[in-house]
């Protein structure tokens, strides 16, 4: 999936996280979290975001997440909530993002 | 029962809900929301062009202006004050951004606030302390920025760079990018991004390309975000305030000689003397300070004013271009600018005669 425009997804309120996707010129993935649990979960929480954004075929963007200390499962829902939005994705094949 | 019609077309209920008003067409909301920024010591600031609210009940406990893509007026009331609200207001304010097509966000605020905006995904370019500090919604804007400024790093004892709005592109311009250019190892151009002059960016920068071609050494580079910028040169934020000398160019000036000097290892800055425009002037003046004098970790840059080239007797600039313009006394005009300034103008800009669009002329 590639990711073409820029696009949100979630809050910056408390067990939430602010997921934003954007293009990028070269042909890489940029990602970068900030999270008050970067300590304890920093690892974690980016093993989840590359895990999903490989499940969704993007290989290419600038991803920058803002974690308010969200549990996996909200991280996955949003890293794919913002990736559909930013690869402006009509046809979503649900069973890849289980 | 059925409740009475409330006088904001909004639920009364002890929940907390959002929405949003052009402050232009809600006088009587923005009343409201003079009073909420004056408890918060913040004053309404002219040119938002959309609020979010955030009430409980009938009681406005929150709000946060959008101009473009600089979020302003940022305030919440003091008895609600909490983490919870706030962080809630300012995810609306960049979901609201987003749908208005910005995703690249700035916003000032006071120092002390610094903090409580990082926790928002904001982080800090510039400060001028007890004052004011310029702040972005991502960890890798300026940074990303510099990286691609540094792959047109040359290499030189005596690095120049020169700032031009290009208002258009004079014979006056030419003459000081010569100047630098014959002084220099290299020299890196930069033009003003910003499109609020009188002549479109598209032919500011294609004006400038054709009038610097024969220049040898030099590099010609888009403007951006980072420098004169509506983001980087918030005049307007202290313009009620009395404050216009102090503040309103030190973010910019920082920001050049902190992030854009280093990435391109720029030695020296141009820029021509300045006879007629009193903001353009100003900035000049400042510019020795922050750039040359100031408390800095960044190597200082040398500032070369260089006195501007005359036709008649009278300094060459474009501000006096555009008068010639209003007054409609183009033959004029042919002595102060190269002949594809003068082309653009008999053929697109002669009979659009818009009120003077200011900024910075130089």
């Amino acid at each position: 999936m590639k990711i073409v425009k820029e696009a949100l997804a979630g809050t910056l309120e408390s067990s939430d996280l602010l997921v934003k996707v954007a293009p990028v010129t070269e042909e890489r993935l940029e990602i970068v979290i900030e999270s008050e649990v970067m300590r304890q979960f920093g690892a974690q929480i980016r093993k989840v975001v590359e895990e999903t954004l490989a499940k969704l075929g993007v290989s290419a963007g600038q991803i920058v997440v803002e974690d308010k200390g969200a549990l996996d499962c909200a991280i996955r829902a949003r890293i794919q909530a913002a990736v559909l939005r930013g690869a402006d994705q009509q046809q979503i094949e649900w069973s890849k993002l289980s | 029962m059925v409740a009475a019609a409330q006088p904001w077309g909004v639920p009364v209920s002890d929940e907390l809900e959002f929405y949003t008003i052009d402050p232009r067409e809600s006088p009587a909301e923005a009343a409201e929301v003079r009073l909420l920024l004056s408890q918060c010591d913040l004053d309404m600031e002219a040119g938002i062009e959309i609020f979010v609210l955030g009430r409980v009940g009938r009681a406005l406990v929150a709000c946060a202006g959008l101009e473009h893509n600089i979020v302003k007026c940022v305030a919440t009331a003091p008895e609600y004050r909490g983490e919870s609200l706030s962080l809630k207001l300012m995810s609306e304010i960049i979901h609201l951004a987003q749908e208005r097509g910005h995703h690249h966000l700035f916003l000032y605020t006071h120092p002390k606030n610094v903090s409580f905006f990082e926790g928002c995904g904001f982080y800090e370019l510039a400060e001028v302390p007890g004052y004011v500090s310029l702040m972005e919604n991502t960890p890798v804007g300026i940074k990303g920025y510099c990286r691609r400024l540094g792959a047109q790093r040359q290499l030189g004892l005596k690095i120049g760079c020169i700032v031009m709005n290009a208002n258009p592109f004079t014979l006056g311009h030419q003459y000081l990018v010569r100047l630098a250019a014959s002084q220099c190892d290299w020299l890196h151009l930069f033009v003003v991004r910003e499109d609020v002059s009188l002549f479109s960016y598209r032919d500011r920068f294609a004006l400038v390309q054709r009038g610097v071609a024969d220049i040898p050494r030099l590099t010609l580079h888009h403007g951006s975000e980072y420098m004169v910028s509506r983001a980087t040169f918030p005049d307007y934020f202290f313009k009620e305030k009395g404050m216009v000398g102090e503040c309103c160019t030190a973010i910019d000036l920082q920001l050049f000689r902190n992030y854009i000097a280093p990435a391109l290892g720029v030695t020296h800055r141009f820029v021509g003397t300045e006879p007629f425009c009193a903001t353009t002037r100003k900035y000049n003046d400042d510019m020795k300070y922050w750039l040359q004098n100031a408390p800095s970790d960044a190597a200082p840059i040398a500032v070369v004013e260089v006195p501007r080239t005359q036709c008649a007797g009278v300094p060459i600039s474009a501000s006096e271009v555009r008068r010639l313009m209003r007054s409609g006394n183009v033959g004029h005009i042919a002595e102060l600018v190269p002949r594809d300034t003068l082309e653009l103008l008999n053929g697109k800009y002669t009979f659009a005669q818009p009120a003077e669009a200011g900024g910075v002329g130089a």
